[in-house]
């Protein structure tokens, strides 16, 4: 089985404090550090173990400025065979966008493929849209949300995607199909230095953006970032470290909880 | 007549809470409601809506986006495309809602938790809700929404009028994706929903080694342990630990969140606890928002203090 897999270069925010720029016109990354999407990570782990147990080959795409070459040569240090990017020069905030490029690359380069699969989201953007624009653009089945693969026959898959709390659903899935990846699938392979090192030795594609844009014209436009309003908000505890722990330990005693 | 159109969920013959924020934006846009439902007797509000749609077929049906667009296509045919259709960010509304803008290419905003009408702009959430970005649609095709769960169901009000029913059959239902069954998560011993007390470490916890330190902390205070998602998704703590919409909701009487950031879907499994307490090392951290107690700081240094002090 040919798998493509999308994967997209982030700024890790969980530690970061956001700035805004230019009147909430940009985000402020220079000191960010960036990492591929969480996702993205499991998506290429499930795409590389089919393929070793049943054959085929993964190729990892992205789309992305040239940086988001270091995604590549860590998915090809997971097992994908190629990793192409599509270069684009401005971030494509529009997911539509984002799939009608994705879309037109596929049709124009003929990149073969029996399974498209990407992350259930992007970290930074949370669209949570790209994988079944493109399954419709490209008129194929679509399902997300997927926590299990249980086969993969010649012409069909079996899948299992999450619902709410806790309730899965089993699905039979036709190929070629799109299918998202949720965290928890699997136990991403860890990837050393020197694996990625060696990755980079594998020659990777890159293809200009500008050559696949008929038709993907933004429908939405980002008109600006604001802070999110702020709610309540916490009383913050205070002090030196024991301190704060006996304010702490006071709380809990007065709700009850410890004696 | 301009009218927008609500996907609601409905599972295993329950009418999801989720669905009163779908009818909250479009109450709050102005907007005639034309709800959408599988066939079936679910017990909620109708006065909510101005009309109700049922969908001759089983519930399933619904969980399938090439059908949900079928049936969206079927209702177009007949009224005339809505402004809106909007759907739930859950699993399923997602997964449908990007499939029908692919399809019918229309414009597509996920995650919706604010708008303002006047301005036309609907905020999304950025970077785990550290940011939300204020977008417009362009052109004048029909929007996609997917509203996030607790943003607008306040705005819901009832209508004058008992809602039109009418009832629509013969959908073509796809093959290339057909449903099998549900699949229950396994029964377990500890059950975190009856817990008073949750201690609960998010990724923040670093390695699964961490992992007893905090369990003989829990265990020292008497607290069941918890975690967020990343920490269930790598298995350093069982499945049904998992706090959250894909995990369980709970209701303690404190949740003490160590390391957690506060996604909007862990928030939505724990916000309703008496007492929330977060320990983060980031100031910013979005759960300081909803926390009632917060402290800025390693949550390790903080497990080892704490320790300290129950052990004397
Ligand atoms: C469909 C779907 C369903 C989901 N369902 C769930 C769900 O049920 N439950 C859930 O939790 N998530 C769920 N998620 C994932 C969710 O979006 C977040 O990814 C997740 O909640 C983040 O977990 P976290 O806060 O532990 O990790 P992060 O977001 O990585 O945050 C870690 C935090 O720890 C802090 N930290 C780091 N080191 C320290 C230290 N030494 N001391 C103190 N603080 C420290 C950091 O500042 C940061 O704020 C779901 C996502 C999707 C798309």
């Amino acid at each position: 089985m040919n798998i493509l897999v999308f994967t997209k270069r982030v700024p890790a925010t969980q530690e970061e404090e956001l700035r805004l720029i230019n009147d909430g016109k940009d985000v402020d990354f220079s000191k960010l550090p960036f990492k591929v999407n969480d996702w993205d990570n499991y998506a290429v782990e499930e795409a590389v173990k089919i393929v070793e147990k049943g054959g085929g080959a993964v190729t990892a795409v992205s789309i992305g400025d040239t940086e988001s070459d270091e995604v590549l040569r860590r998915a090809i240090a997971m097992g994908a065979k190629d990793g192409f990017l599509v270069e684009v020069d401005q971030v494509l905030h529009d997911p539509f966008a984002r799939g009608a490029l994705i879309r037109n690359f596929i049709q124009k380069e003929n990149v073969p493929f029996d399974a498209i699969f990407t992350g259930v989201q992007s970290e930074d953007d949370q669209f949570a849209s790209v994988g079944g624009i493109l399954a419709a653009l490209l008129k194929l089945p679509y399902v997300s949300m997927v926590i299990g693969i249980d086969s993969v026959e010649k012409d069909h898959m079996v899948v299992r995607r999450e619902l709410e709390g806790g309730l899965q659903e089993r699905v039979r899935v036709t190929t070629p199909c799109v299918i998202s990846i949720q965290s928890g699938i699997n136990e991403p392979r860890y990837v050393s230095i020197m694996g990625i090192r060696k990755a980079s030795k594998v020659e990777r594609k890159s293809f200009k953006g500008k050559e696949y844009d008929a038709g993907k014209e933004a429908h939405i436009e980002l008109v600006k970032w604001v802070y999110p309003p702020k709610k309540g908000g916490a009383q913050m505890l205070g002090g030196e470290l024991g301190d704060i722990c006996k304010k702490l330990m006071e709380i809990l005693k007065e709700k009850g909880v410890y004696q | 007549m301009s009218y927008a159109l609500i996907v609601a969920e409905a599972r295993r013959g329950i009418f999801e809470e989720r669905n009163l924020d779908s009818i909250g934006i479009c109450t709050l846009l102005g907007k005639e409601t034309v709800m959408l439902l599988p066939d079936g007797q679910y017990s909620f509000n109708e006065k909510l809506v101005d009309s109700i749609i049922k969908v001759k077929a089983g519930e399933e049906v619904f969980l399938n986006p090439l059908n949900m667009a079928a049936i969206i296509e079927k209702v177009s045919e007949t009224r005339g495309r809505p402004d809106f259709i909007v759907f739930t960010h859950s699993s399923s509304g997602a997964e449908s809602a990007a499939y029908a803008a692919g399809l019918f290419g229309f414009p597509i905003i996920t995650d919706v938790s604010g708008c303002d009408k006047e301005r036309g702009v609907f905020f999304k959430s950025y970077y785990s809700d550290k940011l939300f970005g204020e977008f417009k649609t362009t052109g004048d095709a029909t929007s996609v929404l997917t509203v996030r769960s607790g943003s607008f169901k306040e705005f819901a009000a009832e209508k004058a009028a008992a809602p039109r029913e009418e009832v629509i059959e013969g959908v073509t239902v796809s093959d290339s994706r057909t449903f099998v069954e549900y699949v229950e998560e396994e029964k377990t011993d500890i059950d975190i929903t009856k817990a008073d007390f949750l201690l609960s470490v998010g990724r923040g916890v670093g390695n699964k080694d961490e992992i007893p330190a905090y369990e003989e902390l829990a265990g020292l205070l008497k607290a069941v342990i918890s975690g967020s998602r990343p920490v269930i998704d790598k298995m350093w703590l069982p499945k049904a630990r998992q706090v959250g919409t894909s995990g369980k909701t709970v209701k303690p009487k404190v949740y003490l969140a160590m390391g957690i950031s506060g996604a909007f879907q862990h928030i939505a499994g724990m916000k309703d606890a008496d007492c929330i307490i977060a320990i983060n090392k980031d100031a910013e951290a979005p759960i300081f928002q909803y926390a009632h107690y917060g402290i800025v700081g390693d949550m390790h240094k903080v497990r080892d203090a704490l320790k300290g002090i129950v052990k004397g």
